[in-house]
């Protein structure tokens, strides 16, 4: 399939996500997405998975405590200045589930754009806004380069005696990481500007023409989208 | 794990200990009683070599080595340097002084000179990259093909000229390697129809034809260095410049991208810290230090003067290491290990021991496992099968000396390791040559200066096993000899392992070599 449609697809599902209303649709549309997710490579979907667990949670423990609807009181706290009297509803819950079960799809139709999509065929297939397309492509990119980088400085520490324990500990590798990423953003720049990046009168290699599927798929998006938005 | 005939090799066959491989280690360990030599105190004289390698172990070729096959080049000028001065934004010396020289069309030229000289900076200069990408303070002219390049911005000499630099890494930009390879010739408004067939060409040139549909991030250096070769073979370059490009490649895959890079019709401007190959091939050496240029002579006439004067940048050939019976307690010993990356197996029942007081070379072709045997040995990976048995602390120097960038001044970088003790650091700095360096912020010094910084960090924490991974990436030959001999003068301490595509080195520094040359079972 070609990245064109399949992105849209990931794209209408996520906006679809964010409009149903029963909890139901969005279970099945964050089941769907986690199975095409662990089609990726184990050591690449960890990151993403992991990472939309914990905010989902995250997402799910927090709501209850922020809203305040319901009658069907299930815990009672203190009373917290700003906040007000904390406690916890079935309703809140149900709610919280909801919002965090929205925020898994998204969350994983995101990792799937990047864990199983071409995003150079992407890229590729983008005719206009080339540069704005590319930038993204290369943000997306940065994830795992970052990820490695950070593994990298871990282990030299180690090799030298070093344990990186703990958040502090992992917090004293960001500004190292930040500088090595702006490092390796300068060489990539002067690399593509040598190789001639911006030069008037770029062409483009031919694509694959889209097949059946593709054009089924593309419409498919737009119909799931338009259903969104309607119902 | 089986063994090629790099020298002479330490090779235990399989079953010749007694007993189990689990026991027999077991019992080495336990027994191990030998004396631990004492490191002679400051100022004291330097402990004696173990080594019983015969002296000269290197022996310099000086004017006998081959001339390169190529035709001789067209007379007609394509490169045209004028009095050019070039000093970097905020620096305190210019990178390069009153540079001045011409370049045939079709003409290879080796650019040699100690790390820092300005090598980088003259093949930036020829591409258009100083002053247009990096500002700072440019005098004189430099002119590709009769156009002027304060007037054209490099992207305009783009296809004209090509650049390949030392670390693939930070030149990819496509996740696929066809696209990688079609980005610059999109990017010169090559016809479309046009542009996969020349992608399928230079790929196939390059040797790496198989690789079209791979993903980037899949590939080890060694590929990816050879689809960035892809790259700007597919240019069809008029010059062609190559940064230290074979620094992260085994002999046989410099000596391929070498060979493409010549038999182009490009002139082919080639800067190297190990000269041996580009000598073998160039037209032309200059020498650079200091930003000026010290020699720009024919290949015959350049090598009498570096007989004379620099005789460190000689081509030499690696001696054959003599097996020496090690008689040092055994401090690292690996037996039957194996590991995989997910499922693609790397090493397969490798055994490997290291004692104290011996340098052992490990050699092999790009991604046979060298580094995943090392980062085993230093504790860093945890095999699948097979036992791993230190006694003492391993220390471990990556082979990416990016690594070693985590303060903000040189000598915290290396007291990271010892509790803070500055004093410690900067006595291990100036061991590596790096005395005055230690206010610097690490991101400041050159590739060849990040990597002694790395290594100076390492060797601070005075491990009783030191394994370097790749040491002499970047650094240039008078540099190289000082690290062999600071190697050998700490080598009585510990036990040492040095991962190396450099066999000259590892004939300097070792007392055997071992080669990974098959994912197949070996004991060594």
């Amino acid at each position: 399939m070609s990245p064109v449609p399949a992105a849209a697809l990931l794209a209408s599902l996520a906006v679809l996500a964010l409009a149903a209303e029963r909890p139901w649709v969005v279970a099945a549309i964050a089941v769907g997405l986690l199975a095409a997710c662990l089609q990726a490579p184990r050591t690449r979907r960890f990151v993403y998975l992991a990472g939309t667990l914990v905010s989902s949670l995250s997402v799910f423990v927090i709501s209850p405590f922020v809203s305040t609807e319901g009658s069907h009181v299930l815990w009672e706290g203190p009373r917290v200045p700003v906040l007000g009297l904390l406690d916890v509803t079935s309703e809140e819950l149900a709610t919280g589930g909801t919002q965090a079960l929205r925020f898994a799809a998204v969350g994983l139709a995101f990792a799937a754009y990047v864990l199983l999509l071409d995003l150079d065929r992407l890229l590729h297939a983008a005719g206009f806004a080339r540069r704005s397309v590319l930038a993204v492509g290369l943000a997306t990119r940065l994830v795992p380069t970052l990820e490695r980088d950070a593994a990298g400085l871990v282990e030299a520490l180690r090799g030298r005696g070093v344990e990186v324990n703990g958040v502090r500990g992992r917090a004293r590798l960001l500004s190292p990481l930040v500088a090595g990423s702006l490092e390796r953003s300068l060489n990539l720049a002067e690399a593509m500007e040598a190789r001639g990046f911006g030069r008037p009168g770029r062409t483009q290699a031919p694509s694959p023409a889209w097949s059946r599927l593709d054009r089924v798929v593309l419409a498919t998006a737009v119909l799931v989208v338009l259903g969104a938005i309607w119902a | 794990m089986g063994l090629g005939g790099f020298g002479e090799i330490h090779a235990e066959p399989p079953g010749r200990a007694e007993g189990g491989p689990a026991g027999k280690a077991a019992r080495a360990f336990e027994t191990a009683s030998q004396a631990t030599p004492q490191r002679p105190e400051a100022g004291s004289s330097v402990a004696p070599r173990l080594t019983s390698l015969g002296a000269p172990c290197v022996r310099a070729l000086g004017t006998t080595i081959a001339p390169r096959r190529r035709a001789v080049f067209r007379q007609t000028l394509l490169v045209r340097v004028a009095g050019l001065s070039f000093s970097y934004p905020d620096a305190s010396a210019p990178s390069l002084s009153d540079v001045s020289l011409r370049i045939e069309v079709g003409e290879v030229v080796a650019v040699l000179g100690p790390s820092g000289s300005g090598k980088s900076t003259l093949l930036r200069a020829l591409a258009g990259l100083v002053p247009h990408f990096h500002g700072g303070r440019f005098e004189g002219r430099v002119e590709i093909d009769g156009r002027d390049t304060r007037r054209t911005h490099p992207a305009e000499l783009a296809g004209r000229v090509a650049s390949l630099f030392q670390d693939p890494e930070d030149q990819v930009v496509f996740g696929r390697v066809a696209n990688e390879v079609a980005f610059g010739l999109e990017n010169v408004g090559t016809p479309p129809e046009r542009i996969w067939p020349r992608v399928h060409a230079a790929l196939s040139e390059a040797g790496i034809g198989h690789l079209v549909e791979r993903r980037t991030e899949t590939l080890s250096a060694g590929e990816l260095q050879r689809v960035c070769l892809a790259s700007v073979l597919a240019l069809e370059p008029a010059l062609l410049l190559l940064d230290e490009p074979t620094s992260q490649l085994d002999p046989a895959g410099a000596k391929t991208l070498l060979d493409l890079a010549v038999e182009l019709e490009s002139a082919v401007v080639v800067s190297e810290q190990r000269p041996a190959m580009p000598l073998e091939r160039c037209d032309r050496v200059l020498f650079l230090e200091s930003g000026r240029i010290l020699l720009d002579a024919p290949r015959e006439d350049a090598l009498k003067w570096l007989a004379a004067n620099r005789p460190g940048y000689l081509p030499a050939e690696a001696a054959s290491l003599t097996e020496r019976e090690a008689d040092g307690e055994e401090l690292c010993r690996l037996e039957d290990v194996t590991y995989a990356y997910l499922d693609e197996p790397v090493l397969r029942g490798v055994s490997l021991t290291i004692r104290r007081g011996e340098v052992v070379a490990l050699t092999g072709p790009n991604g046979i496992g060298k580094t995943t045997l090392a980062k085993i040995a230093a504790g860093l990976l945890t095999p699948e099968h097979g036992t791993v048995e230190r006694r003492g602390r391993a220390g471990y120097l990556s082979q990416d000396p990016g690594r070693y960038l985590v303060a903000d001044r040189a000598e915290d970088e290396v007291a990271l390791g010892v509790g803070g003790n500055l004093d410690l650091a900067r006595g291990t700095l100036g061991a590596v040559g790096l005395s005055g360096f230690e206010r610097r912020h690490p991101r400041d010094l050159s590739s060849g200066e990040r990597e002694r910084l790395a290594l100076a960090s390492v060797l601070a924490t005075d491990p009783e096993i030191l394994i370097l991974d790749e040491p002499t990436r970047g650094v240039d030959p008078p540099r190289k000899a000082e690290l062999a001999e600071l190697i050998r003068r700490e080598a009585p301490y510990r036990a040492t392992l040095v991962v190396t595509h450099d066999l000259v080195f590892a004939s300097e520094v070792a007392d055997r070599g071992v080669v990974l040359s098959t994912r197949e079972p070996a004991h060594v």
